[in-house]
């Protein structure tokens, strides 16, 4: 166990050296220049004064090779460099909203696996059953809204119909600690309502698929309690494939984070993302896209890690 | 059953399958061999059945002898060609020549295409015959096999098992082959059907003068089928030899515990606990010394464990590996 | 047309009703998307304006239609072209493994470590807002998607022996990819398909939302959306349009993506959940009739005329038919037939372990308890008999990999069943738990006791089956082909074990279903031969063999190349399909005997001698 999880650790090293290296060829494959391509505005060509400018700053002068170990080397130490807008250096903000957006994503996955596995189970339990008609369609319907859609009608809902919650804003949890939670409800809702279609449908089919298996009917055999089959033997099955999915649908997570904290006005990395993307300020979204990213391996890994205890095939596969 | 002289068509020799099991990511490769030190030769017109448990390399050996994968030491002469040295368009001409049957009569068909299309794939491929010939071909096939003529517009799966394994086998007739692998061919079949089967492949080994690889696990169909045994166990031949023979007065004590311990509609009286064979398959990762079955076998002794038994001569075209080896009778029934 | 293929109409109706309407939106009588009205700002619905006015008073209705058109254009233009690669990656990378799947399959999964919206983004930073970036962004998010499908797709149609044949064949690789593997990985890449429309609609419209993706004045239905929230307090329904519009279009695509993967891929609807887990149920009505007593006197076991059925429609469908057997104390029954016999139903029938569609439609099992009481199995509820299993009755199973549970030790397995039917601490049930694994022969039972599944051989595994089936002493074992997946030795070594264990408990009585008919020489007292669902021959093991008096069991008899002869008896033709059963004797078509008597009525159970039983009209000429 212990092995493998160096083993993952490892593989999640070799990841974040991907993500870094990917972005990097990203910006310096695609054709034309970089600095040019940054400030040329639709058709208007760009002041040829303020592109050597932004090449000299952006250090595309060096060679390639020098400029990937220095992006490499950047972040190692935590240097992301400094924002083309203020200067200021990008690690600070990262370091101030990485945590409100931490928020947001963990109280909805709890929400949602909280409600999600039993919801789906259920559903699967009573297959072809009017109410498992009712809640696959809702799971399906639920999926195919997307976050901002969703976020917009509960806040017309909720704010400006019933006005029960406010429509979005943000109180440090030390300073208001009631208003906090209120202003993290309808967010992290939002979030949750789209995981929990996810998780709810991956449960469901889950354990049909386990229900189905032999060893199901030997623990019926053996004539043990009904509570008994259910706890150990299916849901302890089913698990495994939610989790796997779980992982992989971590970057969807994360995408409809950042959506949702801009239609609530929630201070996380994304407000700070759509304003860099906006003014096209390269270290900004380089940086953002580097730590989630980063914060995505390790969400990963922290599932693959959850699912070998839960599953002691899989250490021996490949541990 | 041999009338014709010998005349070798197919030689494997010093035939060695290594498939390296990596542990992890920095983990050392280990070597898993699952086949070692094995020549065989096949006649023309013979048949030839190797039989042996779930890894003892039978199924790897089928594939090396056609050609399908590639050994790691060792080499296949096929009519005296070496299979491994041709071309790539060389090796798929010469594939004209060598087919395959296989065990699972429900993954060898392509579900997607008729079976007239796909017994006239080798047709096409080959040049048997002029393209406006293709379809009374692909029909004298089906007939020889012994399907009705309607099959041929038909998708495999509208056929029950057994009558899928005759369109393969028509498949791998077309184009007129001297060899045929036939790997466990009959084994998902019931016993029924098992036996048309046998009874086709029997046929047109006498018709079409096709030599023959039978890999099976099943003694008795082996037996009934086969001119010539080869019995394996761990990668290795442990006993090859004239069927009757290997059968008959085993020289192998594994070949006697295998025979031994497959049950027989005709039971001997003797008890089912003094024959069987204790203990399991050794992992192939980690082969014992020397002789690979001394650790179950009731002969052994500590020289067992010094080398690998070489294949010694017990008679004419027979051979066991085997310190102790010599025929004994084993205490099943004579085939009346 | 299949009821799943059926399933398929409506969503694929609504996709194709979307697609036609934003094609011919340039064709339609609607009003300019950018004709702006102020004084009619904020309309609500009108005769001239169906769905009304928005903010600056233009169109909703016509800038929703051609919003439709930008976002379909780029997400099926984006789908399409992210196809065609990443197939193209996939497939080089899964037929020929090795170094093209590095730099193809790979190279290409890169890609996935980024989160989907971000990698947006960034294209975005770098390109610019706008239509073509937009579908250069999603084709290269989409594309390692396909080629991951079309990859594991390729490697598992690589490995299939259809393939291998075309290889052996002398077929040109390029020739077998094209022709054999491309049509076999087109459900999955079909289904896959759909998907990508459905998620990169969200993508566009979120990034259209954020102001980074369409560009104004075109219209688009994440900018609908964003203009539509400033305006919320005015004027609701401008949100709600775009919202349904969107949610409906993304639904309709995840719909036909659902539907298609069941019409493509019919293993993959797993049946009708468990009735047997719900609440409340409670299994066949339990008859308020005490069940008969048995009519032979000590047997332990007797099945009078038991029917099974499958539900389908309005119609029932017999698969087994009037089976009727005994088993006495100590002895062994076997059941012996081929596939579609009817074998392995009527033992699982026994336990009321039958699938959720099947049920017994007739006759009854009686059995008689270790308190002397005499139940009808086939009346039990699910609660009676869960008392009953695992304890007096139990089961070993075919495959004992799939039968024991993957991801607990052994010796929870073990122990749970032991807990199930008796009060023992922990501490007696660990030392019963060694106890049983050495009394199954396993090496090791105190190691292996914290093994799990996955580290023991097929025989270790079936001991272990074995050993949870006997772990409470049962009257009666029910062993449904434990042999048949076992190497030769290791068969000899699992029929001994039951000899063994037959040995060490006079009392039980077993059931061996089995297709071998050597293995019934080897193991059993008395045999059932099944054929297509009914019992068409039984009697002691030997006698059968010597003298069977029905001409299948002759003929299977013969057909076993056991006998030296120079030629199989082979039997002509298949088993007949449940639907499709003959009229008179279910043999007869194969039957080298029959008469137009055989053909006409259901042979009646005939008594040739005592203890035997025939179902055939004609064994007094032909056997």
């Amino acid at each position: 166990m212990l092995r493998y999880i160096a083993y993952r650790s490892v593989v999640a090293i070799f990841l974040v050296w991907v993500v870094v290296t990917a972005v990097f060829l990203l910006l310096h494959l695609i054709p034309g220049d970089p600095a040019e391509l940054l400030l040329s505005q639709g058709s208007i060509a760009a002041d040829p004064a303020a592109v050597a400018a932004l090449r000299e700053q952006m250090g595309l002068n060096a060679p390639i090779w020098q400029q990937y170990l220095d992006h490499l080397g950047g972040v190692l130490t935590g240097d992301l460099g400094v924002s083309f807008r203020d200067g200021a250096p990008v690690v600070g903000q990262i370091a101030q909203r990485l945590p409100r957006t931490l928020e947001v994503i963990i109280t909805a996955s709890i929400i949602a696996t909280g409600i999600g596995i039993p919801l789906g189970s259920y559903a699967a339990i009573h297959a072809g059953s009017r109410t498992d008609s009712v809640i696959s369609f809702l799971a399906s319907a639920a999926l195919s809204t997307p976050v901002f859609v969703v976020g917009s009608v509960v806040i017309l809902i909720f704010a400006q119909k019933l006005k029960i919650l406010p429509a979005g804003g943000y109180v440090p949890f030390s300073e208001d600690p009631f208003g906090h939670i209120q202003l993290l409800l309808l967010p992290a809702g939002t979030v949750a309502l789209a995981l929990l279609a996810v998780i709810t449908r991956m449960s469901r089919a889950s354990v049909l698929e386990v229900l189905a298996r032999d060893y199901i009917r030997t623990a019926r055999a053996k004539g043990l309690p009904r509570r008994r089959i259910l706890k150990r033997h299916v849901v302890r099955n089913a698990l495994i494939p939610v989790l796997t999915i779980l992982g992989l649908e971590m970057g969807t997570l994360i995408g409809g984070t950042v959506l949702v904290e801009f239609v609530f006005n929630w201070p996380g990395l994304s407000g700070y993302l759509v304003n860099a993307v906006d003014s096209r300020d390269y270290p900004e979204v380089v940086g953002i896209v580097m730590t989630i990213s980063i914060l995505f391996v390790f969400l990963n890994l922290l599932v693959d890690v959850i699912n070998a205890a839960l599953d002691p095939r899989i250490s021996l596969v490949r541990g | 059953m041999q009338t014709e002289p010998e005349q070798t068509l197919i030689e494997g020799r010093g035939l060695a399958r290594n498939f390296p099991q990596r542990r992890g990511l920095l983990g050392q490769a280990r070597d898993v061999w699952a086949l070692r030190d094995v020549n065989l030769t096949i006649a023309r017109g013979e048949t030839v059945g190797v039989v042996g448990e779930s890894g003892c390399g039978k199924s790897t050996l089928g594939r090396i002898m056609l050609g399908l994968d590639e050994p790691t030491t060792g080499t296949v002469d096929f009519d005296g060609r070496d299979l491994f040295a041709l071309s790539g368009p060389e090796r798929r001409k010469l594939a004209r020549r060598m087919q395959m049957v296989f065990q699972d009569p429900f993954g060898s068909l392509d579900p997607r295409r008729s079976v007239g299309a796909q017994i006239a794939d080798g047709l096409r491929t080959h040049d048997i015959v002029p393209a406006n010939e293709i379809p009374t071909e692909v029909a004298r096939l089906a007939q020889q096999v012994g399907l009705s003529h309607d099959a041929i517009n038909r998708r495999p799966h509208e056929f029950s098992g057994g009558q899928r394994q005759r369109i393969a086998i028509a498949r791998a007739l077309a184009t007129r082959p001297d060899f045929i692998v036939a790997d466990e061919p009959v084994s998902a079949l019931d016993v029924s059907i098992q036996a048309q089967v046998v009874n086709l492949l029997m046929d047109l080994r006498r018709d079409l003068n096709l030599a023959m690889l039978f890999i099976s696990h099943d003694l008795h169909v082996v037996r009934h089928l086969c001119n010539r045994i080869v019995v394996m166990y761990l990668g290795r031949i442990v006993e090859e030899g004239p069927a009757d023979k290997v059968f008959g007065s085993p020289a192998h004590p594994y070949t006697r515990a295998l025979l031994e311990s497959t049950p027989s509609m005709k039971p001997t009286g003797r008890d089912l606990g003094d024959r069987v064979l204790p203990g399991e398959l050794p992992s192939p990762m980690n082969p014992p010394s020397g002789c690979a079955f001394r650790t179950r076998c009731p002969l052994a002794e500590p020289a067992c464990a010094q080398a690998v038994p070489p294949l010694d001569p017990q008679g004419p075209g027979w051979r066991a590996a085997c310190i102790k080896a010599g025929p004994v009778k084993p205490a099943i029934p004579e085939p009346a | 047309m299949t009821g799943a293929q059926r399933r398929l109409i409506l969503p694929a109706s609504i996709a194709t009703f979307i697609a036609v309407l934003v094609l011919l939106a340039p064709f339609l009588p609607l009003a300019d998307v950018r004709a702006m009205d102020v004084p009619g700002r904020f309309s609500p619905p009108s005769a001239e304006h169906w769905l009304g006015q928005d903010e600056f008073g233009r169109d909703v209705m016509s800038r929703l239609i051609w919003g439709g058109r930008a976002s379909l254009f780029i997400a099926i233009g984006s789908a399409l072209a992210a196809a065609v690669i990443g197939t193209t990656l996939g497939l080089l990378g899964g037929f020929f493994r090795g170094l093209v799947e590095i730099i193809t399959v790979r190279a290409s999964e890169v890609i996935l470590c980024l989160p989907p919206l971000l990698l947006a983004l960034l294209v975005v930073t770098i390109l610019g807002a706008g239509t073509w970036p937009l579908i250069l962004a999603l084709t290269l998010l989409y594309t390692p998607n396909y080629a991951r499908v079309v990859y594991a797709a390729t490697l598992q149609v690589r490995s299939l022996d259809y393939v291998t044949a075309q290889t052996a064949m002398g077929t040109h690789p390029m020739q077998i990819l094209v022709r054999t593997v491309l049509p076999n990985i087109l459900p999955p890449l079909l289904v896959q398909m759909s998907l990508v429309v459905a998620s990169a609609m969200v993508i566009e419209s979120g990034l259209s939302f954020l102001g980074l993706g369409v560009v104004p004045p075109t219209p688009s239905w994440g900018l609908m959306i964003r203009a539509a929230r400033g305006a919320m307090e005015q004027q609701w329904l401008l949100l709600l349009w775009p919202s349904l519009a969107l949610a409906g279009t993304i639904l309709t695509f995840n719909l036909l993506c659902d539907r298609l993967q069941i019409a493509l891929d019919p293993r993959g609807i797993t049946g009708s959940g468990a009735l047997w887990l719900r609440r409340g149920h409670d299994g066949p009505p339990k008859s308020a009739a005490p069940a008969p007593k048995i009519a032979k006197s000590d047997a332990l076991l007797q099945v009078e005329d038991m029917s099974i059925s499958l539900a389908k429609g309005s119609k029932d469908i017999e698969l087994v038919r009037n089976v009727s057997f005994t088993v006495m104390p100590g002895e062994t029954r076997a059941i012996v037939g081929e596939s579609g016999s009817g074998k392995t139903l009527s033992a699982l029938a026994l336990t009321g372990l039958l699938p959720d569609v099947l049920s017994v439609s007739g006759g009854r099992a009686l059995l008689r308890t270790r308190a002397d009481e005499t139940v009808d199995l086939t009346r039990l509820d699910e609660a009676a008999l869960r008392a009953l299993r695992g304890g007096e009755l139990s089961m070993v199973f075919q495959d004992a990999s799939a039968a024991l549970n993957p991801v607990l030790r052994l010796g929870e397995q073990l122990g749970e069943v032991i807990k199930a039917h008796n009060d023992m601490d922990d501490g007696a049930v660990a030392e019963r738990v060694v106890a049983l694994l050495r009394q199954v022969g396993m090496p090791d039972p105190e190691q292996r006791v914290r093994a799990y599944p996955h580290e023991l051989s097929g025989g270790q595994r079936q001991r272990a089956m074995i050993a949870v089936a006997v772990a409470n002493d049962p009257r009666l074992l029910i062993a449904d082909e434990p042999t048949t997946a076992l190497d030769p030795t290791i068969q000899a070594q699992i029929l001994k074990l039951f000899q063994t264990l037959k040995e060490a408990t006079a009392d039980m009585g077993l059931i061996f279903v089995t297709h071998d008919l050597a293995v019934v020489a080897e193991i059993a007292d008395q045999v059932t031969v099944m054929y297509a669902g009914q019992v068409v021959e039984e009697g002691p093991v030997a006698e059968v063999f010597a003298r069977p008096r029905h001409p299948y069991t002759a003929a299977l008899i013969a057909s076993v190349p056991e006998g030296g002869a120079e030629r199989l008896v082979a039997i002509p033709g298949t088993v007949p399909v449940p639907a499709e059963m003959p009229k008179g004797c279910r043999f007869a078509p194969r039957c080298a005997h029959a008469i137009d008597a055989c053909r006409r009525d259901i042979p009646d159970i005939e008594r040739p001698a005592p203890g035997r039983r025939t179902r055939c009209i004609r064994w007094k000429e032909v056997t």
